[in-house]
């Protein structure tokens, strides 16, 4: 998934590579992950954000837990057309990928590219942490 | 220039909002806290902490001959239009002031201050014409001078609390918006010195050690049971019901108090408030459900016994099984006493300016079930059971606005009262790759 801030269609994109083709890791694997920016004709990079995060959907309020996170802004070490970048890092123990029904867990890898000219432009992936399945018997009460 | 868009990125059914909008609401709305209470504080220190101080530090050491006596009025208008007054005796000084001698009206302690003016005027009889009295001047104005030195401490105390909360309050939200202008969320989420420090409510949740957003079994933990090894804290959002209701009652009642010993007094001095005792009635009236909704609420709460479940482990594993007992006090018969293992989801929105939450019990195995009990007072009720957390189980969670949770609840139908239903939380911790790979072999804690 990817989206920007900028309401004018996004020319650029990044194209992420999971180490696992499946997207499936278990906690406490190692995650490598590399990727390509493409399409950036002629922007200038300020800085790269990679992150690994989890974030909670449903009915509640949006929670953010980062895991890993790391600025680039030097100019040698920022991503171009003709090199392309990458990140690593072990997964923790917790929380699993979960799909309830009222709270969901998603892990993703974000890539945040901050342009010269203001404009920040992020790319997302999802990835699956654990094999739980997915939670079905709802009974609710409210309070 | 651009301007930042109102709506952001649409994430599931719910539109996020402009991060840009938010932080510069957020900064506005701080920035004002900050400024009133800068302001609020100025005026105070200007108007009554450095005057008071000048008095204890600049002013000169006189001696005052009472030349005259009178009474200050000060007039002070409430919001219905009403005014009352109080009054303070003054007295005309005649005092030497750096070689000259000036006269000057003064106005006594501040305890001698009274609503009531015949005691004023009785307060003054404490002064005589001709007599001297100790006074400080001001060097600089040497026609203001003060017969009592000493500091105001309650308005000290407000002069510093009221400006102070507000300053802090608006200072720290202004640093965490400026801190997060123009990062990235992830940026900002990831962990920093500070942050504990200018959010402390988003901190507060306490993590098991090695399993981040896995809330921490401390709780649990610390209190031993009778025959297995950890009694369980019960869960008991209806205790916070009772007490809810407890302090309503309190509170409305009190003021109906003070409204009826004011009806009553106006009765027994001979008036008649017909508009205060038609506002008493339906006050008397909801003062009275409160009462009544309370202590049907406690009765119930106190009229089945206590309920007790201890556990041979926590935190528990996926794939675990685990002695449970369950001790039910009281007196009377039971006709079922229901033990289940429950997963529940709790997740925390806003509704408009309503926080909520919404539960829900995801799923939810029978442990065991008693039929027919017959409870003797000063004895209880004890079964014992066995849990076993499905191999599957999705682990106990909780971030800031969600959780995922793991409980054992108790059910009973009481022959002569309502059912009932006590929670007791326990955490399930993800298993690691050692305790899965032993699967089966995972040792259990189960008496033998």
């Amino acid at each position: 998934m990817s989206t920007s801030s900028d309401p004018r269609p996004p020319a650029s994109h990044v194209l992420v590579q999971f180490c696992h083709a499946d997207r499936q890791y278990e906690p406490l694997d190692a995650l490598t992950v590399r990727y390509e920016v493409q399409g950036l004709a002629g922007e200038e990079l300020l800085a790269v954000e990679h992150s690994v995060l989890w974030y909670t959907e449903g009915k509640g309020e949006e929670d953010l837990g980062v895991h890993f996170f790391e600025r680039i802004v030097d100019q040698q070490q920022l991503p171009s057309a003709n090199a392309p970048g990458g990140f690593a890092t072990d997964l923790p123990s917790s929380p699993l990928s979960y799909e309830g029904v009222i709270v969901k867990i998603r892990w993703c890898v974000r890539v945040r590219l901050f342009f010269v000219g203001g404009r920040d432009f992020v790319s997302e992936y999802v990835f699956t942490m654990g094999q739980l399945p997915p939670a079905r018997m709802p009974m609710a009460t409210q309070s | 220039m651009r301007l930042p868009r109102f709506f952001g990125k649409k994430r599931g059914h719910r539109r996020t909002g402009s991060q840009a909008w938010a932080s510069l609401g957020d900064a506005a709305f701080h920035a004002a806290l900050l400024v009133a209470g800068l302001s609020f504080g100025g005026l105070l220190v200007s108007g009554v902490a450095v005057p008071e101080w000048r008095i204890n530090h600049d002013f000169l050491p006189t001696t005052c001959e009472v030349l005259g006596k009178g009474l200050m009025r000060r007039a002070v208008t409430g919001p219905g239009g009403g005014s009352s007054s109080t009054w303070q005796p003054c007295l005309r000084v005649r005092y030497a002031a750096g070689g000259t001698i000036v006269e000057s009206w003064s106005g006594a302690a501040r305890s001698t201050i009274t609503a009531d003016r015949d005691e004023a005027v009785r307060r003054l009889s404490a002064w005589n014409i001709g007599g001297s009295v100790p006074g400080w001047y001001d060097p600089s104005d040497s026609g203001s001078v003060v017969l009592e030195r000493g500091y105001n401490w309650p308005m000290w105390l407000l002069a510093l609390v009221l400006p102070g909360a507000l300053i802090v309050l608006g200072g720290s939200g202004l640093v965490r918006t400026l801190r997060r202008w123009g990062r990235s969320e992830e940026r900002c989420a990831a962990r920093s010195g500070l942050s504990g420090i200018l959010d402390p409510l988003a901190a507060a949740t306490r993590h098991a050690h090695g399993h981040p957003a896995v809330p921490s079994c401390d709780d649990f933990v610390n209190s031993p049971g009778t025959f297995l090894r950890f009694r369980l804290p019960i869960e008991s959002p209806e205790s916070w019901s009772l007490i809810g209701f407890g302090l309503f009652a309190v509170l409305w009642n009190s003021v109906l108090a003070v409204l009826a010993v004011g009806a009553g007094l106006d009765l027994l001095g001979g008036r008649i408030d017909w508009f205060l005792i038609a506002l008493l009635v339906p006050f008397a009236v909801v003062g009275v459900a409160g009462i009544v909704v309370f202590a049907r609420g406690l009765l119930l709460a106190t009229a089945v016994g206590t309920t007790q479940v201890e556990i041979a482990a926590q935190p528990l594993l996926p794939g675990g099984t685990y002695d449970v007992l369950v001790a039910q006090g009281g007196s009377g018969g039971i006709e079922r006493l229901d033990l289940d293992l429950e997963l529940e989801e709790l997740a925390t929105f806003r509704q408009g300016t309503d926080t909520r939450t919404e539960r829900l019990t995801v799923w939810r195995q029978r442990v065991r079930s008693w039929r027919d009990l017959t409870l003797a007072p000063g004895t209880r009720f004890e079964g014992r059971a066995t849990v076993t957390v499905p191999e599957t189980a999705m682990h106990s969670f909780t971030s800031e606005h969600n959780a995922v949770g793991w409980r054992l609840v108790v059910r009973g139908a009481p022959v002569r009262w309502p059912p009932f239903m006590r929670a007791f939380p326990l955490v399930v911790v993800p298993a690691t790759a050692e305790e899965r790979r032993v699967g089966d072999r995972r040792p259990s804690q189960v008496a033998p």
